[in-house]
């Protein structure tokens, strides 16, 4: 699955580690996030979506 | 999600678990330097010591520098968020499943006349070099 929390991590001017303190994980899960290499939970995928002000879809995209 | 909030039941068996294994693991290396061949009980005491200060050590990391602390530390000490616990569980299921297979090739060995400490010792570093290959190739992939 594809996602743009990178992008918007970026562009708020946050760290990896500044995003994991924020939603209470470790930097390596948001690496792995951001690098498409480990999808979150449907609760962290909220909680992502939440903290960014967008929608679970605008973020997390099903690879076609 | 994070785990470090914690109900006093689980904060008591956290400290009771460890506390626990200290004993058994004492009582054990007693029993073994007292009945075992050759040095085999202050051999297994020296390994449980080693393990109780990396578990020492790790625990401290987790608590003081959770920022600095690794997964396999994370998991381990149940500090970690859900990709941790992810690959630790994925890491124990690899060893689950190898140690079937390694277990009744050491019962083999023993049953057609190989001497049983070498392929004792052999299996039992043939299962943590499968946790901790395991544990480092899932946690590069995930």
């Amino acid at each position: 699955m594809r996602n743009s929390v990178r992008d918007l991590r970026t562009s708020t001017g946050m760290s990896q580690a500044e995003l994991a303190a924020a939603l209470g994980v470790s930097r390596q899960t948001i690496n792995s996030i951001e690098t498409g290499r480990y999808d979150p939970s449907l609760p962290l995928a909220i909680t992502i979506a939440r903290h960014f002000h967008h929608r679970v879809e605008e973020i997390f995209h099903v690879d076609d | 999600m994070s785990t470090t909030d914690r109900t006093p039941l689980q904060t008591f068996l956290l400290v009771l678990i460890p506390f626990a294994g200290l004993v058994l693991l004492t009582a054990i290396g007693l029993l073994l330097r007292e009945y075992a061949p050759g040095n085999m009980g202050t051999g297994f005491l020296v390994g449980a010591g080693l393990a109780l200060v990396a578990a020492a050590v790790a625990g401290l990391r987790v608590v003081r520098h959770p920022e600095r602390a690794t997964t396999f530390e994370r998991g381990w000490t149940q500090r970690g968020d859900e990709r941790d616990d992810l690959v630790l569980t994925r890491a124990l299921a690899v060893l689950g499943l190898l140690s079937l297979p390694l277990t009744v090739a050491a019962t083999l060995l023993i049953g057609v006349g190989v001497d049983q400490l070498p392929i004792l010792l052999a299996l039992n570093l043939a299962l943590m070099a499968t946790l901790a290959i395991s544990f480092a190739v899932i946690n590069r992939r995930n």
